[in-house]
């Protein structure tokens, strides 16, 4: 009758194959350009998954991702220079005090939708970049704010992961996680929940929903992820700089998740191969990295105007009617990829 | 025993319900009127959607106004909307399970209420199919086992005919009048298709211009020439 929790959709078992050729071959195979490319582009898959779990499941616009990476990182940074706690221990707390922060944007942001909600979470990253940009990230220096002049202090990594491979596979198994984390949501109440909120927040409400916790927790999850993708940035760099995390870097994000797919794990993933790697590339082959802008702007045209679900809802489907010819010509029932529209 | 005391609603200028008082006591009662008569916003009162200016909602000594609206359905409260308000990406169970997620109850007693009233609705064989591939008359029935489920005090069915065929008008018809059996629970139906109000509903109230114009028995209120006049424009009243 009902689904059960703990099942594997092939969506799902696409993910799991997907990060283990992240784990194992990618680190294996990048040089050290490379695995800081990706280390990159795995903390900005972390972020672009809460903006775009924000998105599916709730329709909710948040603009503010960017500067609440920020701010993870700036958590990050101040309890690896202040204190000598284990890196985890600054990971999740930097998350959880982002999350709260996310907590108390949102409050003012629960009673506004569409684009009234999105003018005042990039109005909040607005207000995000000036502090960061004022005050700085802390780099060993004395004080709160933790800014000193000249070269800053180490950066102390995780004891499991010191070298740059082993960091990006410490990257890959914390999106891993989250992914799994927002998974393991939307099958349980908190999922069904929002499933009803972005249908209608009247039939969410006579069905016994609590509209603003709900949101409220939404927000809270996505803030979690923000804080600790800028937390795990914090550690593939050492060091951050407040022109990484523009407002305007929110947008972007914000737009690359809809042409990833946000409904999809593969659109966070292709939205941060966009944002990442794509520059990099363009500047290894000599190009102007802004060209990427173009190439975003073209991919947006593509996702309003053909792709609602994004280039990984193309590819989704695009499988889903391969595995249906396959089974009709071997005469298996067809598979439900697309029927089971709850196999994101 | 549904009390609704003395409610009032203005909307600015516009009186939308003037001073509403009534009881229902029967299992099944409907609410009737002409377009903006106000049948929709008191059901919204009842809900707690829209805010009354004055008077109460009384059930079973539970008054429902000094509870928010996600707070009267975990009483009991359960209400469909105009349009069916089903989740595409929820499976026919999940949608119903929505309903009852916020209660106490294990896993396995909310899931074997789900598989109950999908029975009883006749949506059992569809339970896992996503709410984008149900037809209108499978989402309605997916409605109504969700104001089945659990353990409902007072079912509020707005125009659900609304868009469908005799035979399923009909069908929707004989689950409403099986609901007080099956649940204990009070039913209030907003229709115009009068056919159905007639045959399911004991009692009716007649709204016009948000005042009660009329109450009672479904046939004697029909036939009284006050509301005749209401729907139809007549003159010589």
């Amino acid at each position: 009758m009902l689904p059960k929790l703990f099942h594997i959709t092939p969506s799902g078992a696409a993910g799991i194959l997907f990060a283990a050729f992240a784990f194992f071959v990618v680190p294996t195979l990048a040089g050290s350009l490379w695995l800081s490319v990706f280390t990159s582009m795995g903390c900005f898959t972390l972020a672009i998954a809460g903006v775009a779990f924000m998105y599916a499941r709730l329709g909710m616009v948040s603009l503010t991702q960017v500067g609440l990476m920020g701010v993870g990182g700036w958590v990050m940074l101040r309890l690896n220079h202040g204190f000598a706690l284990p890196f985890e221990v600054n990971l999740v707390i930097a998350g959880l005090a982002t999350m709260v922060l996310g907590w108390v944007l949102a409050l003012p942001a629960l009673r506004l939708r569409g684009l009234y909600l999105a003018l005042v979470t990039l109005m909040a990253a607005g207000g995000l970049e000036i502090i960061l940009s004022t005050f700085q990230f802390p780099n060993g220096g004395s004080g709160f704010w933790g800014v000193q002049t000249g070269s800053g202090a180490g950066f102390r990594r995780p004891a499991l992961a010191q070298s740059p491979e082993a960091y990006l596979r410490y990257v890959v198994a914390m999106v891993t996680l989250a992914f799994l984390f927002i998974e393991l949501h939307r099958r349980l109440a908190p999922g069904r929940a929002w499933a009803l909120i972005r249908r209608s927040e009247a039939a969410a409400m006579a069905a016994g929903v609590n509209v603003t916790f709900y949101k409220a927790w939404a927000f809270g999850i996505s803030g979690l992820l923000a804080g600790g993708a800028g937390a795990l940035l914090a550690g593939s760099l050492g060091l951050l700089d407040g022109g990484t995390f523009r407002a305007s870097e929110s947008v972007m994000l914000f737009a690359l998740a809809v042409v990833g797919g946000a409904r999809f794990w593969l659109g966070a993933v292709i939205a941060a191969a966009l944002f990442r790697v794509l520059p990099a590339l363009l500047n290894n082959w000599g190009v102007d990295a802004d060209l990427s802008f173009v190439i975003f702007g073209a991919g947006l045209l593509h996702a309003v105007i053909t792709a609602p679900n994004g280039i990984a809802g193309q590819i989704t489907e695009f499988f889903a009617g391969l595995s249906h010819k396959l089974s009709n010509k071997l005469g298996l029932v067809p598979s439900t990829v697309i029927e089971g529209s709850a196999d994101d | 025993m549904i009390e609704v005391q003395n409610v009032t609603v203005r909307f600015g200028g516009v009186v939308a319900l003037d001073g509403v008082e009534t009881q229902f006591a029967n299992p099944v009662s409907g609410i009737i009127g002409p377009n903006g008569a106000g049948k929709t916003t008191l059901m919204n009162v009842v809900s707690g959607f829209v805010a009354a200016q004055n008077g109460q909602i009384v059930k079973d000594n539970q008054n429902l106004m000094g509870l928010a609206p996600y707070k009267r359905a975990h009483w009991g409260l359960r209400r469909s909307f105009q349009k069916e308000e089903i989740a595409d990406d929820l499976t026919v169970a999940e949608n119903v399970l929505v309903q009852v997620d916020h209660s106490t109850l294990t896993s396995a007693h909310k899931s074997k209420d789900v598989a109950r009233v999908l029975e009883i609705v006749g949506m059992a064989e569809q339970a896992d199919r996503p709410g984008a591939r149900l037809n209108s008359f499978e989402r309605r029935l997916t409605d109504v086992a969700k104001c089945l489920v659990g353990d409902p005090k007072l079912i509020m069915f707005d125009e659900p005919a609304g868009g469908l065929s005799v035979e399923e008008t009909a069908r929707l018809g004989d689950l409403i009048l099986e609901i007080h059996a099956r649940t204990g629970a009070q039913t209030l139906v907003i229709d115009h298709d009068v056919d159905l109000i007639a045959r399911i509903c004991s009692e009716t109230l007649v709204l016009d211009f948000g005042r009660k114009i009329a109450f009672g028995p479904t046939a004697e209120v029909l036939s009284d020439p006050k509301v005749k006049a209401a729907y139809l424009g007549t003159e010589d009243i």
